[in-house]
């Protein structure tokens, strides 16, 4: 079997308003305080009041919530954890939002309400984490990638079909993590002995879409709109019939990981939904969906 | 008409509320970056491509929106028939739905498997994924507005000016041409303004239909969904980018309107 990617990527810092960043208002040139930058100076800090503001306002007063920031490919399955997590607990309830990884992760950075988060990756939550937005991240499930095409008579028969010319190849952008999956798949495609040299630049000329999750890959395919997408294999699995899988050989395993936000309103009862997401009860939800 | 006195200060207070609260979030997208740093990540490629898509195709789909919509206008504006009540709902209803229902609507239309889109197909012409998907997204969702307000202009044109008109021998294309659409110009032209303001701002149609690919199918908004997720200041330049857009069309369209309405007895 294959490793796990790791793959360390470039990510802007979080934006601040020059008001309230020292960093950026040393490098400002002195000017003398014209008229509008007083009031340039008087809107900025009232915008961070107002955003301070609705900050402490979007909090709920309810604690028996817990709000999960989920990569999109886990939908199905973490909508069952949340229901058994529900039902075990009394008064107690899970708000699900899946999108992409990556989304997510801009989100919590631009201070979302978020209690507990779950990467398609690692490297989205360990920076999160070197952030000090996260607690330690656990690896909960691995899955990997496969390449679906629309049932029925379909264009593409075999991963060599990628290749050529007029393929419509939808995949997922460079920022979310079966994106990056993807291309380190392709990547070792285009090996010697398997399908050569060149293979995966000539996919990467068929690419049509760059899409914002894996499951937006998923439903181009099954809308018969794409002659093929590369997504998870618990994807290709929650489409049923609808697409023929075409297996991945030494694809790459996506290693999922989950952690407690800094700030969460109800610490504990984040740390018992993640302690059953890493539990028996979850993992065996989580391989009836396919992950492993 | 409006008033010369001082509204009262009650009034200025109560309003204010609404005024701050547009104002609010459009000053922090103009102002979280520092000028320089807002032109260079308009730079970056990803900006320049998404800004030149973004032109090129809301140009095509408003032209379309003017060709196709006029005869339209007039028709409802001029003529009364069986189904007029119905069509005019028809063609107002593509303002009302969500743009990513267009968006999915388009698909089963259009798409490979769609209504029409399958024998598409068959010839070998298929559309999703490409720039032609981008302006048919933006034409769907854009032309109701110049429709609407091109239905307008017409209606508010005296029809005894056109009669006067014919009796002095010119014929309908011409009394068209040189009457109707003159004094309903400022209502065609805040109808063309609307509808490219409104194909610029398309995103939900588009992403369902069009797919996202820079260059090709990647416009403004698309591009600010994109680099949200990976490059948040080019995402804040191409917003900036986006309202000073929208805030030149609005002047230039009330210029117009302006300059070219005409005084009525």
């Amino acid at each position: 079997m294959t490793r796990p990617l790791a793959v360390a990527h470039r990510r802007p810092r979080t934006l601040s308003f020059r008001g309230a960043s020292s960093r950026r208002a040393t490098r400002d040139p002195p000017t003398r305080p014209t008229r509008s930058r007083v009031l340039r100076l008087t809107l900025v800090t009232a915008l961070v009041q107002a955003a301070t503001l609705t900050g402490l306002a979007a909090r709920p007063a309810s604690a028996e919530t817990v709000r999960v920031f989920a990569a999109s490919s886990l939908t199905e399955a973490f909508r069952e954890i949340a229901a058994a997590h529900e039902a075990a607990r009394p008064g107690m309830k899970v708000e699900l939002s899946f999108a992409g990884t990556q989304v997510l992760r801009t989100q919590i950075e631009q201070g979302a309400p978020a209690d507990v988060f779950a990467s398609a990756d690692l490297a989205h939550s360990e920076a999160l984490a070197r952030a000090g937005l996260l607690a330690t991240p656990r690896t909960f499930a691995r899955n990997a990638l496969a390449v679906v095409v629309p049932a029925g008579p379909a264009r593409v028969a075999s991963l060599a079909d990628l290749a050529r010319p007029g393929v419509r190849v939808v995949v997922a952008g460079p920022a979310v993590p079966a994106g990056r999956y993807t291309v380190e798949a392709l990547r070792r495609l285009a090996a010697p002995g398997s399908l050569g040299p060149g293979f995966d630049a000539r996919v990467r000329a068929n690419v049509v879409s760059e899409e914002t999750n894996v499951r937006a890959v998923l439903s181009k395919v099954v809308l018969g709109e794409a002659d093929a997408g590369f997504v998870y294999q618990t994807d290709a699995a929650s489409a049923g019939a609808r697409v023929r899988v075409l297996e991945v050989p030494s694809s790459v395993v996506a290693e999922y990981s989950i952690g407690v936000v800094s700030g969460a309103a109800d610490a504990a009862a984040a740390e018992a939904f993640v302690g059953l997401v890493l539990g028996e009860r979850g993992q065996a939800i989580l391989r009836r969906h396919g992950f492993r | 008409m409006a008033s010369a006195e001082r509204p009262p200060a009650a009034l200025w207070l109560a309003s204010s509320v609404l005024v701050v609260y547009i104002t609010l979030p459009l000053a922090a997208l103009l102002l979280v970056l520092p000028p320089g740093e807002l032109l260079e990540h308009l730079r970056s490629p990803m900006a320049l491509r998404a800004l030149w898509l973004s032109v090129k195709t809301t140009l095509v789909a408003t032209l379309l929106a003017v060709l196709l919509g006029t005869p339209l206008a007039y028709l409802l504006a001029r003529f009364s028939f069986r189904g007029r009540d119905v069509l005019d709902t028809l063609v107002d209803l593509p303002i009302t739905i969500p743009p990513v229902v267009a968006g999915v609507a388009l698909l089963l239309a259009f798409g490979r498997r769609g209504l029409l889109g399958r024998h598409l197909d068959v010839l070998g012409a298929s559309v999703a994924f490409t720039t032609v998907a981008v302006v048919m997204a933006q034409l769907l969702i854009a032309s109701p507005f110049f429709v609407k307000a091109a239905r307008a202009g017409f209606e508010s044109v005296d029809t005894r000016l056109e009669a006067a008109a014919r009796t002095l021998g010119a014929s309908p294309w011409r009394v068209f041409w040189t009457v109707t659409v003159p004094l309903a110009r400022p209502a065609l032209l805040s109808g063309v303004v609307l509808a490219w303001a409104r194909a610029l701002s398309e995103f939900g149609a588009t992403m369902m239909f069009a797919g996202n690919f820079p260059g090709r199918t990647q416009t403004l908004t698309l591009a600010v969904m994109t680099a949200l997720e990976s490059d948040l200041e080019t995402a804040v330049a191409v917003s900036a980018l986006s309202l000073g857009l929208a805030l030149v069309a609005l002047v230039a369209a009330k210029r117009m309107a302006g300059r070219w309405s005409v005084p009525r007895a």
